[in-house]
């Protein structure tokens, strides 16, 4: 009766523990070159030093923990065992390799295809590619059905193109392969990652975790259903019509529109969730989380906004995409997974040292892994920042902004310090 | 509590139960409502157990059913321990005592 249980199915904690390291220190790099580089973001202009920052951040941090976090998640979403460890360390390799070349390559940006782009390029779809693979074989092996499972799926599936259209913008702005507008397929490459892979993926896992950490049994299916077809449609919408030269404004408004629906679908899922949970009191990941999810609302009126354009909301050009940006990937993602952290990181940690002593001995438990203090203070400053960046750029004050990226420094350092203590975690045992 | 008609010395062993918590939730898995069923039977020195999990895919699923069969192997050293997982009925929230509410809402 116990092979469904999945931590029979849970992976080595070396396949995790090295993508939640790897992430805190990309986090602590974005953090760095926005320290030193906060000017760039006021500029309208996509700088080798703000192109550096998103690929930090989006490869760096949130991709990598969604990896660590995903093989962990796999058994409890899907019931089954990792197809593959193997993959997962050479993905990771991969990844990080990648990455250090194209952040190198971004320094030194001049609208040119360099060696640093080949192989940066190269080794990232590498990794996505081996990553692909062991999700979607993993999930075939699975006979569990469900939502979670198509999201995760289809998320997968998007993230290999996001990748593939990334290094095809590269080769064809030196050797115009194709007659394509780049800004057009820039924002699909965008549109595609942020919202194929990151959001669908987020969406899939979510659905899954917060009824069970909120302990809620009934979930609103219909509703994830009806976002999973909305979201896709916009999603497809967006890249078919990529390849025109002329696009009506009314179907590129129709896609977003068909997106922003299927988010206020989920959002609709988690609300019913969190109405009806027997765990009223929330810990400090779900506060996080929590707080990731008011980021995505805001998030949402704020991509809303950018239809009005920049000179009717009296910004800069540009300037009302960059905070919604921001809100996204710095707001909603990396709220998100600074909880998730706190619900996913002790557990590995907590099992590999004390599952087979459990009973014999009173242990700590996963919550006495770290320090909720610092998670609180962190908290605290990564609302801060979030507030500081986003009035620095709709008011175009760059001391606030300078703030806000010193307040992203001090919540990575903390966020850090608690990661450090739950991975380097010694065993002991409670009197 | 689930069961009914429980004799003293099971009742003990819920007691005993009590010490084991759901790591994530920080409750004991007899206020959960996880622990379905005890029957202790001393002439044949048997402990049986039927608990279930909140969900199938409870990333501590067997953690805690280890933490089951070794606590009742320590304190019932003469006893067989047969902890079986069983998925019939579900569980739900409703199953959780009012002091298990208690705990989560603290």
């Amino acid at each position: 009766m116990q092979a469904g249980l999945s931590t029979k199915n849970a992976p080595s904690v070396w396949v995790v523990v090295p993508h939640f390291l790897l992430g805190a220190i990309s986090f602590l790099v974005a953090a760095v070159f926005i320290v030193f580089n906060y000017e760039a973001f006021l500029s309208y202009h996509l700088s080798g030093p703000v192109l550096s920052v998103v690929h930090i951040l989006v490869l760096g941090w949130v991709t990598m923990i969604i990896f660590g976090a995903l093989y962990q998640l796999i058994p409890v979403v899907m019931e089954v065992k990792l197809y593959s460890e193997k993959l997962a360390y050479t993905s990771l390799a991969g990844l990080v390799t990648g990455l250090f070349f194209l952040v190198t390559a971004f320094l030194d940006y001049k609208f040119q295809l360099t060696n640093n782009f080949i192989v940066g390029g190269s080794l990232i779809i590498g990794a996505v590619v081996l990553f692909v693979v062991n999700i979607l074989v993993t999930a075939i092996s699975s006979a569990k059905q469900s939502i979670s499972k198509l999201y995760i799926m289809a998320s997968a599936v998007y993230f290999l193109l996001t990748v593939l259209m990334g290094l095809f913008i590269v080769i064809n702005l030196s050797y115009n392969l194709l007659p394509i507008a780049h800004n057009v397929f820039l924002k699909t490459h965008a549109v595609i990652g942020l919202v194929g892979w990151f959001l669908l993926l987020i969406i899939g896992v979510a659905s899954k975790l917060m009824p069970m950490f909120l302990i809620v049994h009934k979930t609103r299916e219909d509703l994830l259903k009806w976002g999973f077809y909305l979201i896709n449609a916009g999603i497809i919408i967006i890249f078919v019509v990529t390849f025109f030269q002329q696009i009506p404004l009314f179907i590129d408004v129709a896609a977003f529109g068909l997106i922003l629906s299927g988010l206020v679908m989920f959002l609709m899922f988690n609300y019913d969730v969190f109405s009806h949970r027997m765990r009223k009191k929330l810990d400090v990941g779900m506060k996080l989380s929590a707080i990731g999810f008011v980021m995505l609302v805001f998030s949402i009126l704020s991509f809303i906004a950018t239809y009005f354009g920049n000179p009717a909301l009296g910004l800069p050009p540009g300037r009302i995409e960059i905070v919604s940006g921001l809100l996204l990937i710095y707001g909603f993602f990396t709220g998100l997974i600074l909880g998730q952290t706190y619900k996913t990181l002790p557990f590995i940690i907590w099992l590999y040292n004390y599952q087979t002593v459990v009973g014999r001995q009173k242990t700590p438990l996963p919550g006495d892994l770290y320090s909720s203090k610092l998670a609180t203070i962190h908290t605290y400053s990564f609302l801060v920042s979030v507030v500081l960046f986003v009035l620095g750029l709709l008011f175009s004050l760059k001391l606030i902004v300078l703030l806000g990226a010193v307040a992203m420094l001090f919540t990575t350092l903390v966020y850090g310090v608690n990661v450090y203590k739950m991975i380097f975690h010694k065993k002991q045992m409670i009197k | 509590m689930i069961q009914e008609n429980i004799t003293e010395e099971e009742a003990k062993v819920y007691e005993v139960l009590k010490q084991v918590p759901d790591p994530e939730v920080e409750v004991n898995i007899v206020d959960l409502g996880l622990v379905y069923k005890v029957t202790k039977d001393d002439e044949r020195k048997t402990l049986d157990v039927d608990v279930t999990l909140s969900t199938p895919g409870c990333p501590v699923g067997d953690t805690i059913i280890q933490h089951i069969q070794t606590i009742l192997e320590v304190n019932y050293p003469e006893y067989a321990v047969l902890v079986d997982l069983i998925w019939e009925p579900q569980w739900t929230p409703d199953m959780i005592s009012e002091e298990g509410q208690m705990y989560l809402n603290s």
